[in-house]
């Protein structure tokens, strides 16, 4: 059960959602919510610090953008609150998280064009998936990218922990030498 | 086994590899990257895998090169890998530092046991084992 109200003194603003008044946005970056009967003000600096060194789960079909990296809504709220994620569900972390600012979306909705001018057996569409990872390591299933982390080590602990299996893994180039070997001049 | 070319982005344009897969015993959940390197004698890999995989390099023969411009030392293990359902053993010679984004196979360790066709123009790799 979840429910944002309007914090004391805070002024109402586009924020509100429905004619119930169960949802309400404080500020900008601040919510203050009802989750599983409990009361929570939640800030979006706070949440992007506390998730500062976490590495996101598994993702589903849902996901949340903080600080450039998509974690699980579910995984988010739970870690800022404390809660079991059984308490909630994907929609209701979706909406607070989306009030707070952040950017939510869903996988199965985006998909990198291919182009047919640009050369390649997937016409560009892997590169441009890998891109913004770039300097980074990955673990990748298909063209998907399961984990980004910034040592190879951080990468196959999330593998193990999660019990995932990986197609591939790499560093994604963040210069010529890297992708190449060919030395600077 | 057929394999597409691996798409790697660049700042200016991106870079078409011809690289697969290659599973090393010990960390068979990720399959490391490797660049099929005609050019290269030995199948050389980036240092850290040795350590995650758990295989020992204490008394192991030892060389410098140079690759990237950089200098590294590379010392050599003979290590199960497994590319598709082709499982073979063979020596690798780890590396610190290691440039690159990907892992090297050579002569060595792979050309020696696998027949390699690269179709560029189709971006694609066939690999079969020799016989």
């Amino acid at each position: 059960m979840l429910q944002m109200a309007l914090h004391r003194g805070s002024v109402l603003g586009a924020g509100f959602v429905g004619a119930t008044g169960k949802c309400y946005t404080v500020s900008m970056s601040q919510v203050q919510a009802k989750i599983a009967q409990q009361e929570f003000a939640l800030d979006a600096e706070e949440i992007a610090r506390q998730l500062r060194d976490v590495m996101p789960d598994p993702l589903g079909d849902h996901y949340v953008v903080v600080a450039g990296k998509r974690y699980p809504p579910k995984q988010v709220i739970s870690l800022v609150t404390g809660l079991d994620r059984a308490d909630f569900n994907t929609h209701q972390a979706r909406r607070i998280l989306s009030r707070l600012g952040f950017t939510v979306g869903r996988r199965s909705r985006e998909s990198p064009l291919a182009s047919p001018d640009r050369p390649g057996p997937h016409r560009g569409r892997e590169a441009d998936l890998l891109r913004p990872f770039a300097g980074r390591w990955v673990a990748q299933r298909g063209l998907e990218v399961l984990v980004a982390a910034d040592t190879p080590e951080a990468v196959l602990g999330w593998l193990e922990r999660h019990n995932q299996q990986a197609d591939a893994m790499f560093r994604v180039p963040g210069d010529q030498t890297t992708a190449t070997g060919v030395a600077p001049a | 086994m057929r394999f597409p070319y691996k798409e790697l982005p660049g700042a200016s344009k991106d870079y078409l590899r011809p690289a697969v897969p290659v599973a090393v015993e010990g960390i068979s959940r990720a399959p490391q990257l490797c660049l099929l390197d005609t050019g290269a004698l030995h199948n050389r890999f980036a240092g850290w895998v040795a350590h995650a995989a758990g295989i020992d390099l204490t008394d192991a023969d030892e060389e410098r090169f140079v690759v990237g411009g950089f200098v590294a030392a590379a010392r050599r293990a003979s290590v199960q890998l497994t590319l598709g359902e082709v499982t073979w053993e063979a020596p690798v010679w780890f590396c610190d530092p290691w440039p690159l984004a990907f892992h090297l196979l050579g002569q060595e360790g792979f050309f020696r046991w696998f027949n390699v066709r690269l179709r560029a123009a189709i971006y694609e790799i066939e690999i079969t084992p020799e016989a």
